[in-house]
C-alpha cells in the first residue's frame, strides 16, 4: 500500500506493507542506516526514533502508524550541519565504544532535553532506562548528557 | 640516483618520469607498495598510504569493535610518522598474510593482544616512511637530513623557517631506501601517546554515519533469513518449501547445510514468509540434553578422572595427607551468550568466478574459509571487506553467518543480505561453555601448605580449528580442510600452541604457595562453544579467587592481607592489590548494610585488583561502588583503558548477576533481552579506575576487566550474609539455588 510520512523534515511517500516495521522502513526504502536494529522487540532501544515528537521503539512500531506523521532520526538531529548538542557532548567525552547503541541513546536524550533541559541525574538515568549499552558506557552516557543539561561543556545552540 | 632541486620540481608536478616503484615483502599475498603515479599515491608499507594531496591513509588491520583500535592502533603509527592522528583516515584491512596477528598467524583481533603487538611494528612502520620523507626534503634542499625534523605532516629545513609538507615529497621519498634501523622517538618526545583524547570514531558513531555490517547496501540486494535446527545434530527431513515460496516478495527457499533459507525482496517478507516456514526435523543424531544432564556429566567425569596434570608444584597430595585440615569446594557456572547488540549478519555477491563479502568479522581470513567451503570457489576468488563491529567479544571470531550469507549468495546473482533476529542470535551463539571446578586446599598452622584446581570441561579449539587451520594455509587444496582442522588438532602443542582456553587463569596461580597442582578433566558435551570476552580467565577467576576468600575466612584472616601476604614475591600484583586497598579505604568502615569484597587476578599480561561493594535490598542485590587498579603497562590513550576497565566490569557484573543460557531437551531456553537481560544503566554502580604508571611493554585492556569482579561480588555478598556463593549467576540468597 502507499502511504506518506514526514522524515527529518521531508515528505516521503513508499509503497510498502502496513505492517511492515518503521525500523526497516527508516533503514532499507529510506536508506537512513543510523537507526539501528538489536531485537525487534522494544528491549534494547536502539532502533529509537521521534515520531511526532515521542520516542518510540522502531522495530515494534508498524509503519501504518506512523502514516501522515513526522519522524526523526538520528540524521535528522543535527541541523544544518551543525551538531546537536548532544552529539557534541557524544564525541567531546568520547563516549561511543562499539557505538552500535548509541542513535538510539542519543534520541531517547534528546527527548528528554527538550523536555526538561535541566535534567539531572536521576531523571537521566530513568529516561534512558530502556536503551542498553553491552560495551557498558553508561557512565560516559550520563556524563555526556548532563554536561549539556547543565551547559557545562558545549555551547548549547540549537538545543 | 640522486635528485636535484629541480627534478623536485618536475616529479612533484607529477608531469613525467613515471617512476613507479613497487616491491613485495617477503612472504606478501600482494600488497603492493611504492609509488603510483596515476593515483599520486605512495604506500611505504603494507599500513601507510600517503598521497601528493597530503592525505594519510592507515590499514588497520585489528578490527574496531569498540576496544579502540581504530584510535589506539592510529596513535601509534601517527606518534612516529609525526602526523596528527585526527588527520589520518583508517580504513579497514583486506585479507593479506601481513595482515595477520603474528601470535596466532590468523588475521584476527582478540585476545586483548592489539597494542601488544602492533606496539613495535607500527611505530616502526611510521618511523621508517618519517625518516624516508625527511631523506627526500634533505636532498630536494641539500643540507644534512639528520638536521631535518618531521612535525605534524612537514619536513622542516635545518633553518627552521622553511618547510615542505609530505604531500610534497611522498613521490620522492618512495625511492629512497627502507632504514630499518630508525630509532624510535624517546618517551619524553611523545605527543599523542600517552595522552587522553578522544576517539577518532566518536563523531560517525554520534552521527549515525558509521557503517556496520548490518547496514551495507549494494544495487539489487535481497534479504535473507535462515531457519536453524533448535537442537544441534538435528537435520532436516522437510519443509513446506513450496507453500513459503507463493509468499509475498518470496523469490526462493533453499535448504542450505544450516538450515533453511528464505530469501525475499524485503527483510521483513522474509520474516513474514518464516513464521509460516514448517520444518520437519530428523533428530536421530540431534543432542537432546538439558543444563543438568551438563553438570551431572562434569561431576561424574571428575570423580572418574581427575584430568591431565597441567601443572604440579612441589607435591600436593603430600601436602594434604600431612595437613592439619584439607578444605574442598566446587563451583558452577553456566553457559554464557555474547549477545552482541548488533546481531550476526553477512551480505555476500557472487560474481560467477569470485565472491565478495561484507561482514563485521574478527576473523576475516576465517571468514574466507568459511565461504569457500560452501562454493567452488578457492579462498583466493573471495573478498572479505570488514566493517565496523557492534560488538564482538569473541563472537565473530566464528564465522557460521558469513558461512551461510556465502552458501545462499552462491545459488543467487543478486548480492543477499543475511541478518539473525535476536531470537536467533541468542539461541544459535557459539556460548562461553558452561564449566565445573573443584578446589581443594591443605591447611597446616593457619597456613595454606598446598593448592589443587580440577577444572572440569570443554576447550574452545576443538571447535576453532576446523577453519583457523586452512586459513593457516589457504593455499591448500579444499578436500584437505577438514583434515587439516584434524592434523591442526593432533599438533596441538606441537605445531600450534597449547590451547590453554580451559585452563587459562588456573595454571598461572600466582600465590606463593609450596604445593600445587592444576589439573584438567576434558569433557564437551557438544553444545557449540568459543572465545568469549576473558575466556578460560571468565571461569577459573572466579574458582580461584573465591576459593582465596574461603581461606582467607577459615584461617581468620582479612581478605586482603590474606592475599597480600602470599603475594609479596609478584611486585605488580602486589601493587596493584595495594593499590586498590588504599584506593577504596579497605580497612575504613563501610556504609551499614553493605559490604565489600577483593579480587586480584591477572589476565592478558595485565593485572587488575578490585574492591566491590554491594548490598542486598528487597532480595536484589545491589552493587554501589567498584575500585579498580590496573596495570597494563605502557599506556597508549588513557581514556580508552579506562574505558575499557569500566566496560569489562559491567560485562562480568552483567554475568554475575543475569547471565546464565540453559538448554532444555536439547534446546536452549533463552531468546532476547528479557530472559537473557543485560546490565541497565540504574543498576550501574560508580566504577572508580586508576592506571598504575608503568614504563613496561603495553598489554591488553580489552577483557582483563572482566574475571575479578564476579568473584569480588560474590566475596562481598558473603560478607554481607556469611553463604558462600559458588554458583553463578550470583543469588541475593545463596541457600535458594
Amino acid at each position: 500500500m502507499a502511504l506518506s510520512l514526514t522524515v527529518n523534515g521531508e515528505k516521503r511517500t513508499l509503497e510498502v506493507d502496513g505492517d511492515t516495521p518503521l525500523l526497516w522502513v527508516i533503514r532499507d526504502e529510506l536508506g537512513l542506516k543510523g537507526t539501528k536494529f538489536g531485537c525487534g522487540a522494544g528491549l534494547c532501544g536502539a532502533c529509537t526514533v521521534h515520531l511526532d515528537g515521542q520516542p518510540i521503539r522502531s522495530c515494534s512500531t508498524p509503519v501504518d502508524l506512523a502514516s501522515g506523521k513526522s519522524v526523526t532520526t538520528i540524521e535528522g538531529l543535527a541541523s544544518e550541519g551543525d551538531l546537536h548538542p548532544l552529539q557534541k557532548a557524544w564525541v567531546e567525552y568520547g563516549v561511543p565504544q562499539c557505538g552500535y547503541c548509541q542513535s538510539g541513546q542519543i534520541m531517547s536524550a534528546a527527548y528528554l532535553l527538550k523536555h526538561n533541559p535541566a535534567a539531572e541525574r536521576d531523571d537521566i538515568v530513568a529516561a534512558l532506562s530502556g536503551n542498553l549499552c553491552r560495551c557498558g558506557t553508561y557512565s560516559k552516557i550520563i556524563a555526556a548528557v548532563e554536561s549539556v543539561a547543565s551547559g557545562d561543556s558545549v555551547d548549547r545552540e540549537g538545543a | 640516483m640522486t635528485l636535484n632541486r629541480r627534478d623536485f620540481l618536475k616529479v612533484s608536478a607529477g608531469t613525467s618520469g613515471s617512476l613507479v616503484f613497487a616491491l613485495a615483502l617477503p612472504g606478501c599475498s600482494g600488497i603492493q607498495i611504492g609509488y603510483r603515479e596515476e593515483e599520486g599515491a605512495w604506500k611505504p608499507d603494507a599500513w601507510l598510504e600517503l598521497t601528493t594531496g597530503n592525505k594519510v591513509y592507515f590499514t588497520l588491520a585489528r578490527v574496531e569493535m569498540g576496544q579502540g583500535t581504530y584510535t589506539g592502533l592510529t596513535t601509534l603509527i601517527a606518534e612516529e610518522l609525526e602526523v596528527d592522528p585526527a588527520a589520518i583516515t583508517p580504513k579497514f584491512a583486506p585479507v593479506a598474510s601481513e595482515y595477520r596477528n603474528p601470535l596466532y598467524k590468523l588475521q584476527l583481533t582478540g585476545g586483548s593482544t592489539s597494542i601488544a603487538t602492533s606496539w613495535m611494528p607500527l611505530r616502526q612502520a611510521g618511523a621508517e616512511a618519517r625518516e624516508m620523507l625527511i631523506l627526500a626534503a634533505a636532498r630536494v634542499w641539500e643540507v644534512d637530513h639528520s638536521e631535518c625534523t618531521a612535525f605534524e605532516g612537514h619536513v622542516r629545513h635545518p633553518n627552521g623557517v622553511d618547510t615542505l609538507p609530505y604531500g610534497k615529497l611522498v613521490r620522492l621519498a618512495s625511492s629512497e631506501t627502507v632504514r630499518h634501523d630508525v630509532a624510535l622517538k624517546p618517551q619524553g618526545q611523545w605527543r599523542y601517546i600517552g595522552k587522553a583524547r578522544g576517539r577518532l570514531d566518536a563523531r560517525a558513531k554520534s552521527t549515525g554515519s558509521a557503517e556496520y555490517g548490518i547496514d551495507i547496501e549494494l544495487p539489487g540486494m535481497v534479504y535473507a533469513v535462515v531457519t536453524r535446527p533448535p537442537r544441534y545434530g538435528a537435520r532436516i527431513q522437510s519443509f513446506n518449501g513450496s507453500d513459503i515460496q507463493a509468499m509475498p516478495g518470496v523469490l526462493s527457499v533453499l535448504e542450505i547445510e544450516r538450515g533453511v533459507a528464505i530469501v525475499a525482496g524485503k527483510y521483513w517478507q522474509a520474516r513474514k514468509a518464516q513464521q509460516k516456514l514448517k520444518v520437519e526435523w530428523d533428530n536421530a543424531d540431534a543432542l537432546g540434553l538439558s543444563t543438568d544432564d551438563v553438570f551431572a556429566d562434569y561431576h561424574k567425569a571428575a570423580d572418574d578422572d581427575v584430568g591431565e596434570r597441567e601443572r604440579d608444584d612441589g607435591d600436593f597430595a603430600d601436602a594434604a595427607a600431612g595437613a592439619e585440615r584439607v578444605l574442598e569446594a566446587s563451583y558452577e557456572q553456566p553457559y554464557l551468550a555474547h549477545a552482541t547488540l548488533e546481531p550476526m549478519n553477512a551480505t555476500a555477491w557472487y560474481h560467477g568466478n569470485s565472491m565478495e563479502v561484507w561482514a563485521p568479522t574478527q576473523a576475516p581470513d576465517l571468514g574466507r574459509i568459511a565461504a569457500a567451503r560452501v562454493s567452488d570457489l578457492s579462498p583466493d576468488d573471495i573478498t572479505i571487506n570488514t566493517t565496523f563491529l557492534g560488538g564482538g567479544f569473541g563472537r565473530r571470531l566464528t564465522q557460521d553467518y558469513i558461512e551461510e550469507a556465502a552458501a545462499v549468495a552462491y545459488s543467487l546473482k543478486t548480492p543477499v543480505k543475511v541478518i539473525w533476529s535476536r531470537e536467533e542470535d541468542t539461541r544459535h551463539d557459539l556460548y562461553r561453555p558452561a564449566m565445573l571446578h573443584r578446589m581443594k586446599a591443605s591447611v597446616s598452622g593457619g597456613e595454606v601448605t598446598g593448592w589443587h584446581h580440577q577444572v572440569v570441561g570443554p576447550q574452545i579449539l576443538d571447535w576453532y580449528v576446523r577453519n583457523a587451520a586452512p586459513a593457516q594455509y589457504p593455499w591448500s587444496p579444499k578436500f584437505l580442510y577438514d583434515t587439516l582442522g584434524k592434523v591442526g588438532l593432533m599438533a596441538e602443542g606441537i605445531a600450534t600452541p597449547k590451547d590453554i582456553s580451559a585452563i587459562e587463569g588456573a595454571i598461572d596461580y600466582p600465590y606463593k604457595v609450596a604445593n600445587v597442582e592444576v589439573r584438567h578433566t576434558h569433557i564437551d558435551p557438544g553444545v557449540p562453544i568459543t572465545w568469549w570476552r576473558s575466556v578460560g580467565y571468565s571461569h577459573n577467576g572466579f574458582a580461584a579467587e573465591t576459593f582465596m576468600d574461603e581461606l582467607a575466612h577459615e584461617t581468620g584472616k582479612d581478605p586482603y592481607e590474606f592475599r597480600r601476604a602470599l603475594i609479596d614475591h609478584q611486585p605488580r600484583h602486589r601493587a596493584v592489590l595495594d593499590r586498590v586497598a588504599a584506593m577504596s579505604g579497605w580497612k575504613a568502615s563501610v556504609p551499614s548494610g553493605r559490604a565489600r569484597g577483593i579480587a586480584l587476578f591477572q589476565s592478558f599480561g595485565t593485572y587488575v585488583a578490585q574492591v566491590v561493594e554491594a548490598s542486598i535490598e528487597n532480595d536484589g542485590i545491589h552493587v554501589h561502588r567498584v575500585w579498580c587498579a590496573v596495570d597494563c603497562g605502557q599506556v597508549v590513550n588513557p581514556e580508552i583503558v579506562r574505558d575499557q576497565i569500566e566496560g569489562g566490569i559491567i560485562f562480568g557484573l552483567t554475568a554475575a548477576l543475569h547471565g546464565e543460557i540453559t538448554l532444555q531437551d536439547g534446546e536452549v531456553q533463552q531468546s532476547n533481552f528479557h530472559d537473557y537481560p543485560l546490565m541497565r544503566n540504574y543498576e550501574l554502580p560508580e566504577i572508580i579506575v586508576d592506571i598504575v604508571d608503568s614504563d613496561e611493554t603495553p598489554t591488553g585492556v580489552g577483557e582483563p576487566g572482566v574475571p575479578p569482579v564476579i568473584p569480588a561480588l560474590g566475596n562481598a555478598l558473603f560478607a554481607l550474609t556469611g553463604e558462600r556463593q559458588r554458583k553463578l549467576p550470583l543469588k541475593a540468597a545463596a541457600s535458594s539455588l
